[in-house]
């Protein structure tokens, strides 16, 4: 099937190799004339035919960016390599090769139509990103697994299909079980597929393939989810009030906290902790309430800011365009009366005219536009101003019910404290009646320990909170001077580009005017 | 609640004394009134011939003057049911309460003219008005609103003047007679718009009063034409949104405030005295437009319609004048006062002051005081204010209401006497008598016609004048109904010698609008299409003399403008049309949409082919920030190299700005592959423009044979019109009717005639019924023979015939003229073909005797009469 190494040399894509291509499969006639005399850069080519050139090895196309369509049929290749920055990729030949793996295709997102045909692939795979495709010849390979087949209902745009020569076609229900796997199929090995005939392998294979369907929107659902988790997590944490709708925070307090576990062993302390943790969970969800309001009051600002930001730049535009449109009508007229002119003394004063005009035209628009980055700048601060009041608001507010929860935690402290000095006196008369673990009882040697463990599992309590509190404070803050920042930079390179603009364009019509007149000398 | 009182004792006290007064009473009033008698009597007396010779002698001098009067010898009253010709016992009794009450009213207002309530109807019996109101609801789904309705009446029926503009009529005819002779005065237009609304619904009532001159007239000329009214336009209240919160400030405004106070003041003043101007000019106009005063005004009679708010979701009160059917306001400067008003229930008097015609006029008909009703029916009209000080005699007002209730069931008003009123569906299509209505409007005139009287579609015509006097016409509007070409209207303006056709959807072209000077081509005209009935998505073509604009939308190549300048025709010797010799392009303009899938610098927005100059210059569509776009500029000119070598591209004929400059335009190549392009896309345009013209003189050709044969369409669904659905109705008819036919003769006994013979009654014997079939069969063998031998007969008879001519023809062969010669072959090929016929028959005949001898044989053994009878003989 594939040719030997023997019978020819094997030859390697180089530069001759590829401008020989190009040249040839590039524009003929006229256009080729011109095509010769300019000479043809690589990033220009969208299609490309090396085929029969017994090329051993994918290589040196990386300068093809733009290319669509890539014909490597007819050689000896043995691995799909080199691809990687064919991303415009749609046409994709490789039959008649000697490739024994499906690999390096991975960045071809946007390919449509692969052929493998006449190859040595024994199973179809690493195929995931190519959503797009919608034509795939397998034929003549070495695919012998049936079930290999399930891996291409992944494709949702795959409608032709080819397969014949595979050992898996002389599977007696081969042709079924394809019609059954995949019903948006139109076209197996070259043929078209008879409706009748999918209805009846539907039938047929009806029982596993609900089974299939059924794992398969069970997956959906759960990728689904985990999504939307994601994104309310995501939501939060703009509002950087994440992990506070719950107990999160409590937990991560006694999770480092091994004085704090053991403690509660204590009679009573128990009852302590839940009547502690009940108060705690509430005060955070109410930072998490307050912080998603403040995240929707600073959206809805953000918001307003950008869409009058908008029409200004819009409504200047509008203004800018017809001022141009205006200039051009008679900048036309003008040039047409010059071109018709003969007198040259009236040609050089209505060249004077003309370039006063443009010069005019150019004062209007930075006009304009100083106008504009004027009133822009105004509101930016305005709105700068406003922004940071919001965020100092929400800090305020959220070291306020910070302070809450550590004056929460210095009154249990207290309790603690009070509850483990009562013990301790009970130990040391002898008058404890419950059973405590041995780890527990080692702290009640004296009132130095109990007390030391005590402020240990306080001072980590604290700890935790403040940390926290700084986490919110910094996010926020970045937030805030990232966003002002961004504003500032966006509105300044916005205004460099007007500014350019302009001014490329008034020196366009100059240079026009110029090249008139000196047309206009020589003649 | 005292004058309630008062009255109602004193209807009780008339109406003990009723009965014994009645006989008498009636014979005062014939000698009161001599000229309208009362009469109770359902046949025609001599004396009341009599009376009704007089009468109509009475009636007919003042209708001299106006020929269109409906008389009463007019009416065929023979065919009349007999509640037109007698009163029931109820109807009796009612006038009797009508006649009680008017001598009340008169006794209490002699200053005020006596009331309309029981004029005669067409067969001279007095009908009291309510009863000749009768509430139907009619079967077209348009009578059901008040407005249509009023619509009809006033186009179906023709306006006949009172014979006495100051006094009511004194016939009052059904509305049944009236729809029939489709004539009638204000009082019949009143009565059978009044059933109609009240039959669909409405709370509607005649009023008996008086109007102005033009009202009584059914004068329109110093109205404004309804039709030539242009709909208000809803003056959109923007709502100005406030300004955002981060909405940028104007720049500062440097100029002088008070400069433009000044200019401000200036601009008004000015405004002010043009405004003064104008209001003297419309005095003038006014004064000039002013009726010459009438000498009976607030004398007239008029009778109309009144609608109450509350039923059928009407708002508000208003009048509807039946013999032009608009609607007034109730405040209205036409309707000078009001009389009384009834409906099909009750009867009311007003008894408000009409100073101030009927401005001030309140329509509670529950107030006593405001209204005096006849019968105390159980209406719904209590007064509408019921006072604190009423508390105290709550009581006794209770009582008294049940004694009402009492009399209620004996006073209730009798079911009218009238037939259903009946319009048939061609009448109704018809509407106006003849079909053809024409109307005098203030400086118009409308003609309206009925579908299909009129055999290019014509429906309605507005002629609008300049003058008052109607003779320079300013414009003409005509719409067209059922046109095969779908005109729906024909605007002329008669000035600026503009048409206007306005088409329906599914003209063959998809034209919607086509306004236009003159129907020669290359000349000023707009046409505008259906855009989502045509292909290439066109929806206005405008012509000039020298240009050709055309706008599309929603075609796949963006396009949505072209714009043709023409240059003048190179002459040609030979003949020059549009379509030979078409005139040559100077230049075409095209704009683009945007398309979206492409990048702005790509996307082109304009393009311009210079064709004489051989230039193309694009102008591309502008990105999202920036306000100058990318320029292109072609020069086509092929040229030639110093070495005689075609030069194919060079830099300096494409100039090009490019907003943000890009590597690939620069080359030769894409220049070279973009002209190469544009080339092509110049020839689609051309042609495309050259096809645009095409396509005018097609559309106008075929205009122009529209115009001409104004062929009209007829929905399947019309039974009557359509000639292809009557055809097969009759055809299916005439099946129907022959399958009857054969049935009757399958069922032709034979046994009758000889069943006859036997005496009748009795049962047939065995005897009997063995002979009348050996009668029937013989019979019928009998009549087999003589056909036979009369076919025989006639045979031998032409072979005869033919003999003898042959004979003859031998005798005179030699002597005979050619002419003569035919003759006698056609003679004798004509007489062969007979007897061969004959022959045939003859034959026929023979075979087919036996059989139907056979066929009645049998049907004679099975004949019920016959069967057991012969059965057993058998």
């Amino acid at each position: 099937m594939s040719r030997m190494y023997d019978l020819m040399e094997p030859k390697v894509i180089d530069d001759d190799m590829l401008k020989l291509a190009v040249m040839e499969q590039g524009p003929q006639e006229e256009a080729g004339q011109l095509a010769k005399q300019e000479g043809i850069l690589f990033k220009d080519v969208l299609s490309l035919q090396l085929d029969f050139q017994n090329i051993l090895r994918i290589d040196n196309l990386w300068q093809f960016e733009n290319l669509q369509k890539l014909q490597l049929n007819n050689n000896i290749i043995e691995r799909i390599e080199g691809l990687e920055n064919l991303i415009h990729l749609i046409w994709l030949d490789l039959s008649f090769n000697n490739i024994e793996t499906i690999e390096g295709l991975d960045t071809l997102v946007n390919l449509e139509d692969l052929s493998l045909f006449n190859n040595r692939i024994s199973r179809i795979d690493s195929l995931d990103s190519l959503v797009k495709l919608q034509v795939l010849s397998l034929g003549n390979n070495q695919i012998s697994n049936l079930m290999n087949l399930i891996y291409l209902r992944r494709f949702k745009c795959l409608r032709t299909l080819s397969l014949s020569g595979n050992p898996i076609t002389e599977a007696e229900e081969y042709k079924m079980f394809i019609h059954a796997y995949l019903p948006d199929l139109v076209y197996l090995d070259f043929r078209r597929i008879d409706e009748q005939v999918k209805e009846l392998a539907k039938i047929k294979h009806q029982f596993s393939i609900d089974e299939l369907k059924h794992r398969e929107n069970v997956m959906e659902l759960r990728a689904e989810e985990e999504k939307a988790k994601k994104d309310m997590l995501e939501e939060h944490k703009l509002a950087f009030i994440e992990y506070l709708n719950g107990s999160f925070l409590f937990d991560s307090m006694y999770a480092d906290d091994t004085e704090g576990n053991k403690l509660s062993y204590l009679p009573g302390v128990n009852e302590l902790l839940e009547v502690y943790k009940d108060k705690f969970v509430i005060i955070c969800l109410n930072i998490f309430e307050y912080g998603l309001k403040q995240q929707e009051k600073r959206k809805i600002e953000l918001d307003t800011f950008n869409e009058c930001m908008l029409e200004a730049i819009h409504e200047n535009q509008e203004q800018g365009k017809f001022k141009i449109a205006k200039f051009e009508e008679k900048h036309m007229l003008n040039l047409s009366a010059i071109r018709e002119e003969t007198d040259l003394p009236t040609i050089e004063k209505k060249i004077v005219e003309c370039s006063e005009d443009i010069n005019e035209l150019f004062n209007v628009l930075m006009t304009l536009e100083m106008q504009l980055v004027e009133q822009l700048e105004e509101t930016i601060n305005i709105f700068e101003r406003n922004i940071i009041d919001l965020v100092g608001i929400f800090i305020e507010n959220v070291q306020g019910l910070m302070a809450q929860c550590r004056d929460l935690e210095n009154h249990h402290h207290e309790k603690l404290l009070e509850i483990s000095i009562n013990t301790l006196e009970k130990i040391l008369k002898g008058e404890l009646d419950e059973d405590l673990p041995d780890s527990v009882r080692a702290l009640f040697v004296d009132k130095d320990t109990i007390v030391n463990a005590v402020g240990a599992s306080h001072d980590i309590h604290l700890l935790k909170i403040d940390n926290r509190e700084d986490e919110l404070v910094t996010g926020i803050n970045t937030w805030c001077t990232h966003l002002v920042d961004k504003i500032h930079r966006d509105e300044i390179t916005r205004n460099r580009k007007r500014v350019k603009e302009i001014n490329q364009y008034t020196d366009h019509m100059q240079s026009e005017l110029d090249n008139l007149e000196f047309g206009d000398i020589i003649d | 609640m005292e004058v309630l009182k008062e009255k109602v004792e004193e209807e009780e006290a008339a109406e003990r004394e009723e009965a014994a007064e009645r006989a008498e009473r009636a014979k005062m009033e014939k000698m009161m009134r001599p000229g309208e008698p009362r009469r109770d009597e359902s046949f025609m007396t001599q004396e009341m011939l009599r009376d009704l010779e007089k009468k109509v002698s009475e009636i007919v001098i003042p209708s001299v003057e106006e020929p269109l009067i409906l008389t009463q010898d007019l009416i065929d009253t023979s065919n009349l049911p007999p509640s037109y010709k007698s009163n029931s016992t109820k109807e009796e009794h009612l006038l009797q309460v009508a006649d009680n009450y008017s001598h009340q009213y008169s006794h209490l207002c002699p200053d005020r003219v006596p009331l309309f309530l029981y004029p005669l109807n067409e067969c001279n019996v007095p009908k009291f008005v309510s009863t000749t109101i009768r509430p139907t609801l009619m079967p077209y789904p348009e009578l059901y609103n008040w407005d249509t309705c009023a619509q009809f009446v006033s186009d179906f029926l023709t306006m006949v003047l009172l014979p006495d503009p100051l006094k009511p009529p004194s016939h009052l005819y059904s509305s049944t007679t009236v729809l029939r002779y489709q004539k009638g005065n204000s009082f019949d237009f009143s009565m059978l718009l009044c059933s109609m609304l009240i039959g669909a619904g409405y709370d509607a009532y005649c009023v008996n009063g008086y109007g102005s001159q033009d009202l009584c007239h059914m004068d329109l000329s110093r109205e404004v034409c309804p039709l030539t009214m242009k709909p208000k336009e809803i003056i959109k209240s923007e709502e100005k949104q406030p300004p955002k919160k981060y909405a940028i400030k104007p720049p500062r405004d440097l100029n002088s405030k008070f400069e433009q106070d000044q200019e401000l003041k200036k601009q008004l003043q000015l405004k002010a005295e043009e405004e003064k101007r104008r209001r003297e000019e419309e005095e003038k106009l006014l004064e000039e437009e002013k009726e010459k005063p009438d000498p009976l005004h607030g004398l007239r009679v008029h009778c109309w319609v009144l609608v109450l708010s509350g039923k059928r979701e009407v708002p508000e009160s208003f009048f509807i004048d039946p013999l032009t059917g608009r609607s007034y306001p109730t405040q209205d400067d036409h309707f000078l006062g009001i009389e009384s008003l009834w409906n099909h229930r009750n009867y009311w008097i007003n008894m408000q002051d009409c100073w101030n015609c009927c401005k001030d006029l309140i329509f509670d008909l529950g107030d006593p005081v405001k209204w005096e009703y006849m019968l105390p029916g159980p209406e719904k009209h209590r007064l509408a204010l019921s006072e604190e000080d009423d508390e105290t005699l709550n009581d006794e007002d209770d009582v008294e209401d049940l004694e009402k209730e009492d009399e209620e069931k004996s006073f209730d008003m009798p079911s009218s006497w009238v037939m259903q009123i009946q319009i048939s569906p061609e009448a109704f299509e018809t509407r106006c008598p003849n079909g053809k209505k024409v109307i005098q409007y203030k400086k118009a005139q409308v003609e309206k016609w009925a579908p299909y009287l009129n055999n290019n579609g014509l429906m309605c015509r507005l002629t609008t004048y300049q003058d008052l006097e109607c003779t320079k016409i300013l414009e003409i509007k005509e719409w067209y109904q059922n046109r095969e070409d779908m005109l729906e209207l024909k605007h002329m303006n008669k000035t600026t010698g503009l048409c206007i056709d306005y088409f329906k959807p599914g003209h063959p072209q998809a034209l919607r609008v086509h306004s236009y000077k003159s129907m020669q081509p290359e000349m000023d005209r707009v046409m505008e299409f259906y855009e989502s009935a045509r292909v290439d998505g066109l929806i206005k073509r405008e012509e000039t003399p020298k240009t050709m604009t055309e706008y599309y939308t929603g075609r796949s190549d963006f396009l949505s403008y072209r714009h043709i300048n023409f240059g003048p025709r190179v002459k040609k010797p030979t003949q020059c049309t549009a379509e030979s010799n078409p005139r040559p392009i100077v230049k075409i303009t095209e704009c683009f949409h945007r398309n979206p899938e492409k990048s702005a610098d790509e996307d082109v927005a304009e393009r311009v082919f210079l064709i004489n100059e051989e230039r193309i210059q694009l102008r591309y569509h502008c990105r999202e920030d920036h306000i100058t776009t990318s320029k292109r500029e072609f020069l086509r000119r092929t040229e030639v190299d110093s070495k005689g070598n075609k030069v194919i591209m060079t830099p300096d004929m494409c100039i090009s700005f490019e907003v943000e400059p890009m590597e690939h335009t620069k080359k030769l190549l894409y220049q070279y592959e973009t002209m190469m392009q544009l080339k092509a896309a110049e020839k689609v345009s051309r042609h495309q423009a050259w096809e645009s013209e095409l396509e005018v003189l097609e559309i106008l050709k075929l205009r122009e044979e529209e115009d001409e044969e104004h062929a009209l369409t007829i929905s399947i669904y019309d039974t009557k019109r359509n000639e292809k659905s009557r055809e097969y109705r009759e055809a299916m008819e005439r099946v129907l009717h022959e399958e009857h036919l054969r049935q009757v003769e399958t069922q032709l006994d034979y046994l009758a005639p000889f069943l006859a013979q036997l005496p009748p009654g009795e049962k047939l014997t065995r005897w009997q019924a063995i002979r009348l079939k050996d009668e029937c069969l013989s019979d019928f063998k009998q009549r087999l023979i003589d056909k036979a031998n009369l076919i025989q007969a006639r045979f031998e008879k032409e072979t005869q015939e033919l003999q003898k001519k042959q004979q003859w023809y031998q005798e005179n062969q030699v002597t005979l003229t050619p002419e003569d010669e035919d003759l006698y072959l056609s003679y004798c090929s004509q007489a062969m073909f007979r007897i061969r016929i004959l022959e045939q028959r003859l034959n026929r005949h023979k075979e087919l005797a036996p059989l139907k001898y056979l066929a009645l044989e049998e049907k004679l053994y099975k004949d019920p009469r016959l069967m057991d009878l012969v059965k057993v003989y058998a």
